[in-house]
């Protein structure tokens, strides 16, 4: 009902990274999300809000089709990235799944060690050598902001690390894949404030070269990282807006509702 | 109440302390070095009890090379590729009725399957037997350990672009593994006891033999022919051999024990 209005500001021209059109998606036969069409831009973090089962999770997983490893989960519509389908049943999930990189709530460090876990994702796909898998893996530490702090004990279990570190190890190992995009579900709701500031300024630093999308619970958040922001309230794209209008003067009503904390 | 607990506890582990407390005394008193280099002897004369050693360990070394992949793999498929499946629910009602199968029952499926064709008992179709008797188990502590992994791991597996086989081997394998080695190490302890499912299909053998093709001895039907025997060299032997299969088990019980407890802490 809204998907005509909700296409992008055309104020800034930028490049669209994914493009969602007329998005459904089911648990069984439950329809949890409603017709979804937004364009998120490139090189840009985009903030996906909405009180606890309002789709917004689920339409995350779409991106990377994470959802395949349940049944009776299905989605139909358009997700194009850089103008491909990825719905398309001849998309290799491997591949999609090293360029849109996952980074869940709860930090899930492999069970192995720190230079391992970063390794890992690396090997997959790329025949190197050690010398160069060391720099790769600094890198990704690095670029995690991490590096300072395991650079003597990268042979230490992953799980060994503090749980803000896990948090910044499980972006390093996604950085490390060179993804295009990186979908964060709620990832610092499980961490105490410091290791959450750390986690925001990373996000900063992060869209720099990536497409960030987040999901999260905290509204304060989705202003201080986002640049676009969407609201979604029972399956459906309520509001999408640069995230300065949608907090300062959002056009819909249920979206003051929210951001003033009248419900949700 | 609690008095009444602690009776019933104190009355369960007073029997446990007597039995190995009669294991202790009567088989450290034939224990020495011929029992480990000595053969089986004839009634009347000094001998040990090598080759009955041997045999259950030829034998529990088969099953376990046997039943560990079948176990592990098909654990593997009901927790991981058949989760949602009917059949994982099928296959995990038939494993729990084969879990607590009376062994002898297996005994004389295997003797009907191998020995009856074949025309004569064989280390084959006791090593066979046995194995059926790992089979549950390992499938049963390799679905509840894959189980106990939590889906967010999988998940971030999946997340990195690692195909599925590779999440199983490489992330889902390495987070239950000390509990899978715990249920191998359980079945070993479970089946290096046994004595009725080797009774109808290896026999026993008085001789060294390493022929696969033969009757073997093995240490639980020798303790149950020697035991029984009114010889007293034999019913020593007896007592000795039940005391090694004793802390064969309470050795394999610690091992596993020590590895679920650094799962826990770790």
């Amino acid at each position: 009902m809204l998907s005509t209005e909700l296409s992008m500001p055309a104020a800034i021209a930028e490049k669209t990274k994914i493009d969602v059109k007329n998005l459904n998606f089911y648990y069984g036969q439950s329809k949890a999300l409603k017709d979804i069409t937004l364009s998120l831009r490139e090189r840009s973090v985009t903030a996906f809000i909405g009180p606890s089962g309002c789709g917004k999770s689920t339409l995350l997983r779409v991106f990377n089709r994470i959802y395949e490893l349940y049944p009776k989960q299905s989605a139909e519509g358009q997700v194009l990235l850089d103008g491909k389908n990825i719905l398309d049943r001849t998309q290799d999930l491997n591949l999609l799944r090293t360029k849109i990189g996952m980074v869940f709530q709860k930090p899930t460090p492999f069970p192995m060690s720190i230079y391992e876990n970063i390794a890992f994702g690396v090997r997959l796909y790329e025949k190197i050598g050690k010398a160069e898998m060391d720099v790769r893996v600094e890198q990704a530490l690095k670029r995690a902001a991490l590096w300072s702090e395991v650079k003597d004990k990268l042979n230490a279990s992953g799980l060994s690390l503090s749980g803000g570190q896990q948090q910044r190890l499980c972006i390093a190992r996604t950085v490390a894949v060179k993804p295009e995009v990186i979908l964060l579900d709620e990832p610092a709701s499980a961490l105490d404030p410091l290791s959450t500031a750390k986690i925001e300024e990373l996000i900063d630093e992060l869209q720099a070269d990536y497409t960030i999308v987040i999901v999260t619970h905290n509204m304060q958040q989705a202003a201080r990282v986002s640049k676009q922001t969407a609201f979604m309230y029972l399956g459906e794209l309520v509001e999408f807006d640069s995230t300065e209008k949608i907090f300062t003067s959002p056009r819909e009503k249920r979206t003051q509702d929210y951001i003033t904390g009248r419900f949700g | 109440m609690m008095t009444l607990c602690v009776v019933a506890a104190g009355i369960g582990l007073a029997w446990l302390a007597l039995i190995l407390g009669a294991l202790l005394y009567k088989g450290l008193a034939g224990l020495s070095l011929s029992v480990f280099t000595g053969m089986t002897p004839p009634p009347g004369e000094a001998g040990g009890l090598l080759n009955a050693i041997f045999g259950s360990v030829v034998m529990t070394v088969i099953a376990v090379i046997v039943g560990t992949p079948i176990g592990v793999l098909a654990g593997t498929y009901m927790a991981e590729y058949g989760r949602f499946s009917k059949l994982t629910t099928v296959v995990r009602f038939i494993n729990d009725i084969l879990l607590s199968a009376p062994s002898i029952v297996i005994g004389l499926f295997v003797y009907e399957l191998m020995v009856r064709p074949m025309g004569h008992f064989s280390a084959l179709a006791g090593a066979v037997a046995l194995a059926i008797l790992v089979i549950p188990v390992v499938v049963r502590t390799t679905e509840d350990m894959l189980n106990l992994v939590p889906n967010a791991l999988r998940e971030a597996g999946t997340a990195i672009g690692a195909p599925r086989w590779v999440v199983i081997k490489s992330v889902a394998y390495r987070a239950a593994l000390s509990g899978i080695v715990t249920g191998i190490l359980l079945a070993i302890a479970r089946i290096s006891g046994e004595t009725a499912p080797l009774l109808f299909t290896a026999l026993n053998n008085q001789f060294w033999s390493s022929n696969l093709n033969a009757p073997m001895a093995s240490l639980p039907v020798t303790i149950f022919q020697f035991a029984l025997s009114p010889y007293e060299e034999w019913q020593q032997l007896a007592w000795t051999g039940a005391l090694v299969i004793t802390l064969t088990v309470l050795a394999l019980s610690i091992v596993a024990r020590s590895l679920t407890g650094r799962r826990e802490n770790g």
